[in-house]
């Protein structure tokens, strides 16, 4: 569903992204790992179309990014670090204009079933979402995706900020997209979170991916390890 | 797309404090400015219909008196105050509303409204105009400067466009929701200044399709202005700089290039000043015949040719009286060199305005205003077809004074009087307007100049927003 196929960027001599090769399945979770500027943030917007790779393609839904750009955001869903909406709008306003772009008419009770399954407290459905706080912000992001029965998920540090409670519900609700079929990359700093949700996860520093793992397949201490060597934090990975 | 997103725009619009509060200023500005209007075009119109019933009487009154005292006793001819007036009051304020009608001479309009108030008319009135053309393009900025600059500012942008959002129909969405409000508002003004123009019977000829036209007119200057508004907040990466760049677009197109273009126009093609135009009137009239003098070289030439021309030896013995026939070419003289004068003013004033319509490439306001004037019959050119209709009728006047002295008296019999019934035979003094399709014909190159404007607006819009 996600393919990157020797995928790089560089800006000038710098070189963001390097030869990345992905491939995330359908109801598959893969998690980047990696510190700042180690090119999960470039990865994610290479697949939106919104910066142009200098070398290799990307895939979504087999469509190559570069020359069906607006083609592909019609299978794609995302929600970034800080999920903004608009403020003076009520959720179910949002999410109605947000699905309209994407070609969905919906029902005010669609509409109010999809923020349900996004977690979203029935009372808050016709707030102003400048009364919402991250987590809840967040959980509309969701509703936008399911209601536009997105196949693809591109989050980019969605826990960050949020506290244990609304990033283990994220967690779920990520869980609940995945039994659905959908592929999701998710760049995170979250170890735990990357080893509670995904299926996949890969380590990246330099722009380019150093290890790739399969979640089952590794401890939470033995990700953090492989992490930390990674990143070349001999004294704290010792 | 398109409707979602007008709706969207619309309920943000509509939450918004500082949005609310200026719609409501702006809309109670424009009732206080019809109500304010609507009852000064009712006074003035009443005083209209008084002085010139008044002055008629005077002039159908005079009893027995010679014609040549009549002709100088004089009338007057009124400029009404037409219904468009009350959206437009153009230059109606500085250019005077009677004309005295005499002989011999050809008189400037009078008794201008302007002249009337203290130096404190300087700071302007209240008038549908003012709102028109000022204050609706700072509604328009305000409510549209942040359109595009508040989707990158908020974030919200990067989610739109990861949905595969449409430019043309996210363009198009907001540019209904801004366009519409405007729309509401205009729509409003105009309808209520239709309904209190409709039931005002007494007075001119109110024309529901030159009102429509005007409407349409003010709706292509705002058209201009918003998607002038959304290109550049669609160019500018925040809303602090859309707004400035906005209101110094405002401050040049308003307030800047029409000021500029007086200036330039008055020094291109300047009129001359009062002096030199009575001057160089006073001038040419003495190289020509003076009714008044019969021992002038020209009367005796005059008196020499009409001796010949009827074959007698005596003026005594023409069939009419000589003294009127020498007064109505004299007049005739007269007019000729009022009409070679007035001819260069009205030569500068067409070049001024080609000035003004060269400079409308920097300002749709420009464009816009001679159209809102001229359709209203506040513009200088009815004001000249004004001026010229009371010359003619003052032509045909003294025509008529000078032919009945000349064919009810005989030569030097300057105490013939007029029956006192020989005024009324003269008809009252009557002017209409250029009609709307003349109008628009002879501003032709104005509508061509707004409909480039919106043209080339709308072109670089869409163009520009390809790419937010």
């Amino acid at each position: 569903m996600i393919i990157t196929d020797n995928l790089t960027k560089k800006y000038g001599a710098h070189t963001a992204l390097d030869h990345l090769n992905l491939n995330v399945n359908a109801g598959e979770i893969y998690c980047l790992l990696g510190a700042n500027g180690a090119g999960k943030t470039t990865t994610i917007n290479l697949l939106l179309g919104f910066i142009e790779p200098t070398s290799g393609s990307a895939f979504i839904n087999q469509l190559n990014v570069k020359d069906d750009a607006k083609a592909t955001k019609r299978f794609l869903a995302y929600i970034p670090e800080n999920l903004m909406l608009y403020p003076n709008l009520t959720a179910v306003e949002n999410l109605d204009y947000f699905s309209g772009i994407a070609g969905k008419t919906l029902s005010k009770s669609d509409l109010k079933a999809f923020l349900e399954e996004a977690g979203l407290q029935a009372e808050a459905f016709q707030n102003r979402i400048a009364t919402f706080s991250k987590g809840m912000r967040q959980k509309v992001g969701i509703a936008i995706a399911l209601a536009k029965e997105a196949k693809v998920l591109l989050l980019d540090e969605p826990t960050s900020g949020l506290d244990p409670k609304a990033s283990n519900e994220f967690g779920l609700l990520l869980q609940q997209l995945r039994s659905k079929g959908v592929a999701t990359l998710m760049a995170t700093h979250d170890l735990f979170r990357a080893k509670e949700v995904g299926s996949h996860i890969g380590i990246m520093k330099d722009g380019q991916l150093k290890q790739q793992f399969v979640a089952e397949d590794i401890s939470l201490s033995e990700l953090e390890q492989a992490y930390l060597n990674t990143m070349d934090y001999k004294e704290l990975a010792s | 797309m398109i409707t979602k997103t007008f709706l969207k725009e619309t309920k943000e619009l509509l939450r918004e404090g500082r949005v609310r509060i200026t719609v409501i200023i702006v809309l109670m500005l424009l009732g206080v400015a019809v109500w304010i209007s609507a009852r000064q075009y009712q006074n003035v119109n009443a005083q209209y219909a008084m002085a010139k019933t008044a002055e008629r009487a005077i002039w159908d009154n005079q009893g027995e008196k010679n014609p040549h005292s009549a002709a100088h006793y004089g009338t007057y001819a009124f400029k009404p105050k037409y219904p468009l007036s009350l959206v437009d009051q153009g230059v109606d304020k500085y250019a005077g509303t009677s004309i005295f009608l005499e002989a011999h001479k050809r008189n400037e309009a009078q008794f201008s409204a302007a002249a009337d108030q203290t130096g404190l008319a300087r700071f302007g009135d209240l008038t549908p105009d003012f709102i028109l053309l000022f204050i609706i393009p700072l509604l328009i900025i305000l409510l549209g400067y942040n359109s595009f600059t508040k989707e990158r500012e908020m974030g919200t942008l990067t989610l739109l466009k990861s949905q595969g959002i449409s430019s043309w129909k996210w363009l198009m969405g907001k540019w209904i929701a801004l366009f519409f409000p405007i729309f509401i508002i205009t729509a409003l003004m105009f309808l209520v200044a239709g309904i209190v123009l409709n039931n005002l019977n007494d007075f001119g000829v109110f024309r529901w399709d030159s009102l429509l036209m005007m409407f349409v007119v003010y709706l292509g200057y705002y058209i201009i202005f918003i998607n002038i508004v959304l290109l550049i907040s669609s160019v500018t990466k925040k809303s602090g700089i859309s707004l400035v760049v906005s209101l110094s677009i405002w401050i040049l197109a308003c307030l800047a290039a029409p000021k500029a273009a007086s200036n330039i126009a008055e020094s291109k093609h300047p009129y001359p000043t009062r002096q030199e135009f009575a001057a160089n009137v006073l001038k040419d009239k003495k190289q020509g015949l003076d009714g008044h003098n019969p021992w002038s070289k020209e009367a005796k030439l005059l008196e020499t040719q009409v001796l010949q021309e009827y074959g007698v030896d005596s003026l005594h013995q023409l069939p009419f009286n000589f003294d009127g026939y020498r007064m109505q070419k004299g007049e005739e003289h007269e007019a000729e060199v009022y009409f070679k004068h007035y001819n260069y003013l009205k030569e500068q004033f067409t070049q001024q305005s080609k000035v003004y319509r060269g400079l409308a490439a920097i300002s749709p306001y420009l464009p816009t205003r001679f159209l809102s004037m001229a359709l209203a019959h506040t513009d200088y050119a009815t004001h000249w077809d004004f001026a010229d209709a009371a010359e003619a009728y003052r032509i045909n006047a003294q025509k008529f004074l000078n032919d009945n002295f000349a064919e009810n008296s005989s030569y030097g019999e300057w105490s013939y009087r007029a029956d006192a019934e020989t005024w009324k035979e003269l008809p009252a003094f009557d002017y209409d307007p250029p009609k709307l399709e003349s109008i628009l014909d002879q501003n032709a190159s104005n509508m061509g100049i707004l409909g480039v404007w919106l043209v080339a607006s709308f072109g670089i819009l869409l163009f520009t927003t390809k790419t937010v």
